[in-house]
């Protein structure tokens, strides 16, 4: 331990070395200050030492400041250069040189008023659905714009693949049909309601955006969330991840046309979704999580949630064990849209995604929050790098989020007292929250003047995973895109927000 | 293979009868939320609604718009001797006017259950539905994909899904349709043979919800194409999207129901 500790600069060592001021901040989050003519150089440096990015956004309080999120060392690096009229952005594109930066980086020149802002040719966030820019060319090669409409009921996105019919040399996701600027529902509302718009900014992940907005609030204005409400929390996020996981498995069973192992999943799913609507009254376990804790118990006892979560477990073994014996299935997935840990890396992916080809990323673990420091996390992570590992990560992950649950139930059982605290009623602050959505680590900054939301960021999981996806298919043909799509497990409403 | 077959068969029969027979939420369940007292409310009453949902007017008349409602229950918690949430699948209607809470009196569920009852049985099995998706959360998604799970197994009712709107007779569609899926809703719209529904899924796609007409959404999917049927809900569970398909068909047979 010590060993490691040794290589790991203090935070005022990494200050001199980027030559940045320390700011004071919460617990974890190292904010430093820097001239902006500096801010690329840091960035450099901060690549250079393995810190991994995160976002990149302009806060509105106390001043506007560009602010680059790195994770380094178990904490949060937030790197502040100011971003004034009079002193603008150098022309550097940090995404040029590495690719995790480059969505974040076109999307903050977009859509904000910066004064060196220069927008590519073609926009990110506007995207047109019947302009094509093709790049392969060759006899044969011909381009399929897949989305923004769908075939099936899935959210709208769009894939330009270029094909001869069988390779995929190129393919370009587009994002951001769906843009609705929800982070602008943000503003002017008291926390304990603007967390119902937390809880729609990615419908299938409710609990977890609401967690980590609650987090934010609680950490800006230095609440803790009494335990009670803490194991709370952390059983509808586990719920809500074994519900995100289980249809990530049907949907690659419906692919192979696997139709019992499809409806098998699709009945363990509906009942995760119908213990959440008898536990809080709503399929998505909405309008419970709020800043400073829960606002009722659960409303089913502690004995049926166990109960339930036993019958889960058992069939859940059985399903399993006959999906990863059915050879038609696992074939597809083994070796489909491999993804080294190298490029992942360099992607800077999340979640399951980045833990099927050996990065051991998650929030719960890296920088634990609410309960899960107790609760003793086990990262699930396979090598591998294919469909099959992200599958597989799946399916340790529902054991662990099982394992966790049932710890959760018996907790709940010795604690008693208090489920929310009081926010300061004219509370003032700035930070960030996080939590471990189904699909990937998601950070949320949240700015408080008067005890009312300002500026709000989401940095989701499925924008940072989804720069990767245009690199997923080195082998693979145009009839393993759904395959792999789906290992994927994203939502474009959290991307697009 | 056939130990699939064995685990399919495995287990007793879970699907709902609805519309045959009524199905109901489990105790608790956010349905909807239904006005208790109507009259001499505080103007300040409507600055609760995040969405802007509760309006009351210069005589104290309370009103409640459940096509912009994402049943947050802010208003319940605010003043629970005015408002409740009520455990509720059927909440879809014909008409925006009648989602307005004081327009009009309750509905009678189940006469309205039995004749889509009978309806779905006339059709033989022929509804081709389509969905597309104009800037949901997501949810929608879910609750539409589960109608084809063995609960609710709408296929028993003759509704099968299909790729090609040039083969629907119902659209579905999700959100408050974002700029950029204002043209491809409009071209699948157009595409659709007649006779043909559009029934507008959540509270989102109803009225907009969180997200008002500013140019970044159009604030409902009846800015830009007339609605047939609405389901509020944020999301609404599959039952409730299940009895609005049941209405949607109403528009491709001759008889009418009054719902």
């Amino acid at each position: 331990m010590n060993g490691i500790q040794s290589i790991q600069p203090t935070d005022d060592e990494l200050a001199q070395r980027l030559d940045a001021e320390l700011e004071p901040g919460p617990t974890r989050e190292l904010r430093l200050r820097i001239e902006p003519d500096r801010f690329p150089g840091a960035v450099r440096q901060l690549h250079e030492t393995s810190a991994r990015f995160v976002t990149m956004f302009v806060t509105a309080t106390p001043d506007q400041t560009l602010t680059g999120v790195f994770a380094l060392h178990g904490q949060l690096l937030l790197l502040r250069a100011p971003a004034t009229p009079d002193t603008p952005l150098p022309d550097d594109r940090i995404g040029n040189w590495w690719p995790s930066v480059a969505w974040a980086e076109r999307e903050l020149h977009e859509r904000e008023a910066l004064p060196a802002a220069r927008p590519h040719e073609r926009l990110l966030t506007r995207p047109d659905a019947d302009r094509l820019d093709r790049t392969v060319s060759g006899l044969d090669v011909f381009t399929i714009p897949y989305g923004p409409v769908r075939s099936g009921i899935f959210e709208a996105i769009q894939f330009q693949i270029e094909t001869g019919g069988e390779d995929v040399p190129r393919l370009q996701t587009r994002p951001f049909f769906k843009h609705r600027a929800i982070e602008a529902r943000f503003a002017g509302l008291r926390p304990d309601v603007a967390v119902h718009v937390a809880e729609r900014v990615a419908g299938i992940a409710s609990n977890a955006y609401a967690s980590a907005f609650a987090h934010a609030v609680e950490r800006a204005l230095d609440v803790t969330p009494p335990a009670r409400a803490r194991s709370w929390r952390a059983l509808y996020c586990e719920l809500e991840r074994m519900a995100c996981h289980l249809d990530v498995i049907a949907k690659e069973a419906e692919t192979t046309a696997l139709y019992v192992g499809q409806a098998r999943f699709q009945i363990l799913k509906e009942r995760v979704q119908r213990l959440r609507a008898r536990l809080t009254g709503s399929r998505f376990g909405r309008g419970v999580i709020v800043p400073g804790g829960v606002r009722c118990d659960g409303m089913i006892d502690l004995d049926e949630i166990h109960d339930a979560l036993d019958e889960l477990e058992r069939d859940l073994a059985r399903d399993r064990r006959l999906f990863l014996g059915t050879a038609s299935m696992t074939d597809r997935l083994i070796g489909g849209g491999h993804l080294p840990r190298e490029l992942v890396e360099r992607y800077g992916a999340v979640g399951p995604v980045a833990r099927g080809s050996g990065l051991s990323t998650d929030a719960r673990h890296e920088r634990p929050y609410g309960d899960y420091d107790r609760l003793g996390i086990r990262v699930v992570v396979h090598r591998e790098g294919d469909a099959m590992a992200r599958i597989n990560v799946r399916f340790g992950e529902l054991s662990e989020s099982l394992r966790i649950s049932r710890q959760v139930v018996d907790h709940l059982r010795r604690r008693d007292g208090d489920l929310l605290v009081g926010l300061p009623p004219h509370g003032t602050g700035a930070a960030c929250g996080w939590a471990e959505a189904p699909q990937g680590e998601l950070l949320i900054w949240v700015e408080l003047a008067d005890g009312v939301v300002g500026r709000v960021h989401i940095a989701s999981p499925s924008l940072r995973n989804w720069a990767l996806f245009d690199q997923a298919f080195p082998k693979d043909v145009l009839t393993d895109f759904a395959f792999i799509e789906h290992s994927f497990g994203l939502t474009p409403a959290g991307a697009d927000r | 293979m056939l130990e699939w077959i064995l685990r399919g068969l495995h287990k007793r029969r879970i699907t709902t009868r609805y519309p045959r027979d009524p199905e109901h939420p489990p105790a608790g369940f956010h349905g909807r939320v239904d006005v208790l007292r109507q009259t001499a409310a505080a103007p300040q009453l409507a600055d609760v609604c995040p969405t802007g949902a509760i309006t009351v007017d210069d005589h104290g008349e309370l009103r409640l718009d459940r096509a912009r409602c994402i049943l947050c229950g802010e208003c319940v918690r605010n003043a629970p001797d005015r408002f409740a949430l009520r455990s509720t699948y059927e909440t879809a209607s014909r008409s925006r006017e009648r989602l307005v809470v004081g327009n009009v009196g309750d509905d009678h569920i189940d006469h309205v259950r039995q004749t889509l009852g009978a309806r779905a049985a006339g059709l033989r099995r022929s509804i081709h539905v389509r969905h597309i998706d104009c800037g949901s959360d997501g949810s929608e998604e879910w609750e539409i994909q589960a109608l084809w799970n063995p609960y609710y197994d709408i296929q028993r009712l003759g509704f099968f899904l299909t790729n090609s709107p040039r083969h629907a007779d119902v659209l579905l569609v999700t959100g408050p349709v974002t700029e950029p899926m204002r043209e491809p809703l409009e071209r699948t719209w157009q595409v659709m043979p007649e006779p043909k529904a559009l029934v507008a899924v959540g509270t989102d796609a109803c009225a907009g919800g969180l997200h008002p007409p500013d140019g970044i959404t159009a604030g409902g999917v009846d800015q830009v194409l007339a609605v047939d049927v609405y389901v509020p809900g944020s999301p609404p569970a599959p039952i409730a999207i299940m009895h609005a398909l049941l209405l949607a068909i109403g528009l491709l047979t001759p008889e009418e129901v009054a719902a």
